[in-house]
């Protein structure tokens, strides 16, 4: 099966290929290809231009910035997985992307395809959101920072405009003891996709409560952030009642449909069970647990 | 859509090849004549057209052959040889890993990409390594094996790839 | 949880000491596919070739109301566009393949492309071939096909229902068979329990890794030559028939198979090549994506089974009443013969006086279905296994104990009244396979380990009543090395292999010296179908006899040179020796030259035949059905998450009596590989059609097991000898897969207490049964 005709651009310059989507209507950014190319071959997607970013030198790696750790978006999910600065201060991105899909399309798929495609059950989408990610756009117009959970829209829409390339995510370095996990159920034990996914980030006690994010993967059109999960854990100890609460907020607060994968009652059992798994561990290691 | 000349170095050999953009890695490579390079799926899910792109293990299927441009492309018929295989090859054949042969050079490529890396590999690294290469008739047991043999024959004699 | 078992030692077995027989040799075909130099179906091109693609039905019901093909017909580089109009009457003849004259079935045939009535989504309606696959595939998309969606049947319960709408004829029924034995009603009475069951099983895709294949074209002789990847060359009778041409106008050339598993038994796109080359009198290659690999080709049956078995207390079975409804899809294919194995195997590896059932498959707008390794075998599996242990819990026994009061013996009767003359090893690999699980995982507190095990018989070889035979030609060649021509397809078990392995015993020659050609219809003598588990039996009878001959005048010849008896010489090592007296010898080529030049043939044609036998009763369905049967057993331990409802496969053994391992390495692969799809089908695997339509169309979506999902299966392999096979041994293809997924069934029940009546186990349908089951005890 052939590829439908598109003409492809692969600009060595970041002004280049912002260039090219500011004047070539339909135009599509094209990284790793992971996802683009099976819905261009299933006749899902035809865009007429594609413009290949794998060139641009400064869009991909991992650096830190102003206190920011910054993950260009052409980084493929192999390098973040093998990252140590991301092993470091975000290991849930980095469990995350080693159960991305497989290992050769970990070595062509990037974080900023995964985020643009905004798949419900993008792997990279909860850990972002449990880390406060923000997604660094670039037109020939100007730049523009949106944050992560204001970034998805709908399933396969995001906030991106159609001359906008991502050129990075970027979030804080989360605070010293803060601690993160990801875990996602699939339908078998690798390259698979997300029947629900779950991450959560939880900072250190502070004045006024902790930090708390849990979010979620494929269990509403977009991945989310369970906010009343969050605050059921931020003020109070996190003891086992607030912790079964959390559990039981996160699974009313997400709105899964029922598919091939698995039925909305399913999803909804399947985050109490994860959300509770993440939590008591990030809990056993404290003293106020 | 314009056509364009690449140079792709497969299997240690320049080739130039003008095509347009819509032409896969793996159509390329097929139609050069690297038909050790398999289609299974099109689409990412079998790994039967893995192949090393620049020492990396990717899925040719999923390669436009423009992003290929200038860069290096090792298949299996490019490891070794009846002739001359590699020792990974010859592993897999000495273990029982072929069974219908159809999944095997993908599998073998990416046990190139696992052992270039990992010499040593525990036997849950190996399951990882080839968790996007699919196979039927094995159930994998002596594909993993066979990696583990290939290991163990290149620490013993030398990887001659 | 299965207590500890006490394992006896194997009764004596005489196996004759073989020098190439039974050792793990590598694969005469193992190295050219590992360094990619194998030409498969899809590899092969020839000069000026044409790219074919095939227009399907988008709907499962339909008829066609308006198909306009000018447009298609006008696009450069269009070569050759088919529609039905273009073949009248072209029928593909699905009767049992490699046919040995028996009359086609009636409603066997399916229209090679639909005319008027669409009967399945998928369903070939027209073939283009042009300059390019681009070219083609536009061309497919200027045709102009305007369908009428009609009423639907996709249910094989509903399809029989009165008023359904009728997939063809006057009632959809496929197929029907029945069994009576003893006096089901007396047998119920003296029972002291009756356990009653039902059980489902889903569509399965095959999923072999290599799409459908072929190139054709037309010789110098007016032969349509096609090469293709295929289980049965045979079907060049099909393929002439349907063409309207001679038999000796169609020549397959079998490549090597990159799986099959039954999915490769019925014709795919030869039949389309064909006519193509035909048609355009130039080279034509057509290759299928997985998408249609996937909606063209068979699926294995969806079975719901139900079994009510009276019992006694102390586990004996007093009579097993069984019902079984299959989903045949929109054509027969091999629907009637699936069913068959079903029915005939439906009360399991068991000794039942009182026997009744009743099996009957209906025609639906689904995919078709066909062979799929174990045809029929794995349903019937899946429900005996899970009804003993349903039948263990009822009277209060463990399973074992249950299965023992009634497991088959030597000389027994099986429900059809066949007499089993081959050794029973059903209480010498249940406790091997028990025993291996070796010491219990502890559970936790949501996480639950169970065990489960399965006991199975399986046949190989073909119904005895198709007359089945099988040819091969073995000869020395002057240098002493030696070949085979043989039709045997291999399909990646080591077909081609093992029948090496044989010559090279037998003829003393090194299995590196041993070449092999075969799967050609017009030059290797016909060796029957790769499928049924037959080609070790049948073909490996035919080498073994046509070796014997060649060995026989080496042996004769080299006993003048040495000046003795024939009985004081042998071959080994490419050399005649005396024995005991290995000093005495002489190199096979050396002696090759004396038998050429005194006109001793140095190579033979040999026929093999399988026994014969009249067919079952219809009314009774007593009669043999099988040359034989394997025997063998899996147990399994599997973790159970009692809040995701994950189950994780611990450990698998499988042990099987395999007569005699011609290739331990291959018989390792295939129990382990068997085992590996039986546990996909228990846990995973599931096909799913939804009014006809399929939603799992790739493999993004039809899940079969990673590197990451199961244990390696530990395969225990026993050898009886007893085999009818050649040097006594059993077939282990399709048997290996067999007692897989009823051993995981079984361990799931044992580990959460509940029984979940249909396959795949997914996390979902443990979570529901387990809410369920909450709920009645509460």
């Amino acid at each position: 099966m052939t590829l439908p005709k598109f003409e492809l651009h692969r600009p060595e310059s970041l002004d280049e290929a912002l260039d090219i989507l500011a004047s070539s209507p339909g135009a599509v950014p094209i990284a790793g290809g992971t996802a683009l190319i099976v819905d261009m071959r299933g006749r899902r997607l035809s865009p007429p231009v594609l413009v290949d970013i794998g060139l641009i030198d400064r869009l991909s790696g991992v650096r830190i910035e102003g206190g920011e750790v910054v993950i260009g978006a052409a980084t493929t999910i192999a390098e973040i997985k093998e990252s140590d600065l991301i092993a470091q201060h975000s290991p849930l991105l980095s469990e995350a992307c080693g159960l991305f899909a497989s290992p050769s399309v970990r070595n062509r798929a990037t974080i900023g395809g995964n985020i643009a495609y905004a798949s419900p059950a993008a792997d990279t989408a909860p850990p972002l959101l449990a880390l406060d990610a923000s997604v660094e756009l670039a037109s020939a117009s100007g730049r523009r920072t949106v944050p992560i959970d204001r970034f998805f829209l709908g399933v396969r829409r995001t906030e991106r405009r159609d001359d906008e390339l991502i050129t990075a995510i970027r979030f804080p370095i989360p605070a010293e003891g803060t601690e993160g996990r990801f875990r996602k159920l699939g339908l078998r034990r690798a390259d698979a996709i997300s029947v629900v996914s779950a991450a959560v980030s939880i900072g250190p006690p502070a004045d006024g409560g902790r930090r708390v994010r849990i979010a979620l993967g494929a269990v509403a059109p977009t991945p989310i952030r369970a906010r009343r999960a969050e605050e059921a854990l931020s003020a109070g100890p996190i003891d086992e009642g607030a912790i079964l609460a959390a559990a039981e907020a996160a699974a009313s607060e997400a709105s899964p449909v029922s598919d091939l994968r698995g039925s909305d009652w399913y999803r909804r059992e399947a985050i109490r069970a994860l959300v509770r798994r993440l939590l008591r561990p990030v809990v056993e290691g404290r003293s106020d647990g | 859509m314009d056509e364009r000349t690449i140079r792709l170095k497969i299997n240690g050999r320049e080739r130039e090849v003008s095509l347009p953009p819509n032409v896969t890695l793996l159509r390329v490579l097929r139609d050069l004549g690297y038909v050790d390079v398999k289609n299974g799926c099109e689409k990412g899910d079998c790994g039967a057209c893995a192949v090393l792109l620049d020492g990396k293990l990717v899925n040719s299927c999923l390669v436009l052959a423009w992003q290929a441009d200038g860069r290096e492309i090792l298949t299996a018929s490019g490891l070794g040889s009846i002739e001359h295989p590699h020792p990974i090859q010859e592993a897999f054949a000495d273990t029982g890993a072929v069974q219908c042969g159809y999944c095997t050079p993908g599998m073998i490529m990416a046990t190139k990409a696992l052992l270039d890396v990992n010499p040593d590999p525990s036997e849950e690294e190996i399951r990882e390594a080839i968790s996007g290469n699919l196979c039927r008739c094995t159930g994998y047991a002596q594909i993993v094996e066979a990696v583990a043999e290939a290991a163990r024959r290149i620490a013993g004699g030398g990887d001659s790839g | 949880m299965i207590g500890k078992v006490e394992v006896k030692p194997l009764p004596k077995v005489d196996l004759p000491p073989l020098r190439q027989v039974g050792r793990p040799l590598r694969r005469v075909d193992a190295l050219g596919k590992a360094v990619g130099s194998t030409v498969y179906a899809a590899d092969f091109s020839m000069p000026n070739m044409l790219h074919a693609k095939v227009l399907r039905s988008p709907v499962p019901s339909g008829r066609i109301v308006g198909l306009n093909v000018d447009r298609a017909r006008s696009i450069p580089g269009v070569a050759c566009v088919l529609t039905a109009r273009d073949l009248p009457g072209a029928k593909l003849s699905t009767d049992m393949p490699g046919q040995t004259g028996r009359k086609e079935r009636a409603g066997s045939a399916a229209p090679v492309l639909a005319r008027d009535v669409v009967r399945f989504q998928g369903e070939p309606i027209a073939l283009v071939a042009a300059e390019m696959e681009e070219i083609a595939e536009e061309a497919i998309g200027a045709i102009e096909l305007e369908m009428e969606e009609t009423p639907g049947v996709f249910d094989p319960e509903e399809a029989l229902k009165p008023g359904a709408p009728k997939v063809y004829g006057d009632d959809n029924v496929v197929a029907r068979w029945k069994i009576r034995k003893g006096d089901v009603e007396k047998g119920m009475a003296e029972a002291d329990l009756i356990v009653e069951n039902t059980f489902r099983m889903p569509f399965v895709e095959h999923a072999y890794l290599e799409p459908e294949a072929g190139v054709a074209w037309v010789d110098d002789q007016g032969v349509i030559n096609i090469r293709v990847c295929t289980q049965v060359v045979e079907h060049f009778r099909s393929v002439a028939k349907a063409l309207g041409i001679p038999q000796n106008k169609v020549r397959i050339r079998g490549t090597m198979v990159g799986g099959g598993f039954g999915g490769k038994e019925d014709v795919t796109v030869e039949i389309f090549l064909a006519l193509l080359a035909r048609e355009t009198g130039r080279p034509v290659k057509l290759v299928y994506t997985r998408e249609e690999s996937f909606v063209a080709q068979s699926k294995r049956h969806p079975f719901v089974i139900t079994h009510r078995t009276g019992v006694k207390r102390d586990g004996r079975i007093t009579a097993a009443k069984i019902d079984m409804i299959a989903d045949s899809g929109a054509y027969p294919y091999l629907t009637p013969y699936v069913l068959l194995y079903a029915t005939a195997m439906a009360t399991g590896p068991y000794r039942i006086e009182n026997v009744s059932v009743d099996s009957v498959a209906a025609a639906t707008n689904q995919p078709f279905t066909s062979a799929f390794r174990g045809f029929g075998g794995p349903q019937a599996a899946l429900a005996y296994e899970q009804q003993m242990d349903e039948i263990a819990k009822a009277v209060g026994l463990d399973p074992l104990t249950v299965r023992r009061a009634n497991y088959l013996r030597r000389g027994d009767e099986t429900a059809t009244g066949q007499r089993i003359a081959s050794e029973v090893w059903l209480e010498e690999t249940v406790t091997r396979a028990i025993a291996g699980l070796g010491e219990p995982t502890p559970s936790s507190k949501t996480r639950k380990v169970g065990r489960g095990f399965a006991s199975y018989f399986q046949s190989y070889g073909r119904i005895t009543w198709f007359h089945d035979t099988s040819r091969a030609w073995v000869g020395l060649e002057l240098d002493g090395t030696a070949t085979i021509r043989c039709g045997v397809p291999d399909i990646g078990a080591g077909q081609a292999n093992s029948l090496c392995q044989i010559a090279s015993e037998l003829l003393g020659v090194p299995l590196e010296r041993v070449t092999v050609y075969a799967t050609d219809s017009a030059v290797t003598p016909l060796a029957g179908t790769s499928t049924a588990t037959r080609q070790l039996y049948m073909s490996g009878h035919a080498v073994h006899k046509a070796a014997s001959a060649v060995r026989k005048n080496l042996l004769d010849r080299a006993a003048v040179h040495f000046g003795v008896g024939p009985d004081a010489v042998d071959l080994a090592d490419g050399r005649a020796f005396v024995k005991g007296d290995e000093s005495r010898s002489i190199g096979l080529d050396e002696l090759a030259s004396p038998c050429a030049a005194d006109g001793i043939p140095l190579s033979t044609l040999a026929l093999f035949t399988a026994p014969f036998t009249d067919g079952i009763d219809p009314e009774t369905g007593q009669g043999d059905i099988w040359p034989d049967f394997t025997f063998g057993a899996q147990a399994v331990e599997v973790a159970v998450d009692i809040e995701t409802g994950q189950v994780e496969v611990l450990k698998s053994v499988a042990c099987h009596d395999v007569g005699r391992a011609i290739n331990p390495a291959a018989v390792r692969g295939q129990i382990i590989g068997g085992s590996h799809q039986g546990l996909g089908y228990a846990l995973m695997e599931e096909y799913i059609v939804k009014d006809g339509i399929t939603q799992t169309p790739s493999l993004a979506e039809y899940l079969v097991p990673t590197s990451c999902d199961f244990p390696a299966t530990e395969a225990i392999i026993l050898e009886s000898g007893s085999g009818v096979g050649p040097f006594g041994a059993k077939g282990i293809g399709e048997p290996a897969l067999t007692p897989a997924a009823p051993a995981v069934a079984n361990a799931v029940a044992d580990a959460i207490g509940i029984r979940i009546h249909e396959v795949p186990i997914t996390p979902e349908r443990v979570l529901a049964a387990m809410k369920r089951g909450a709920r009645w005890r509460g």
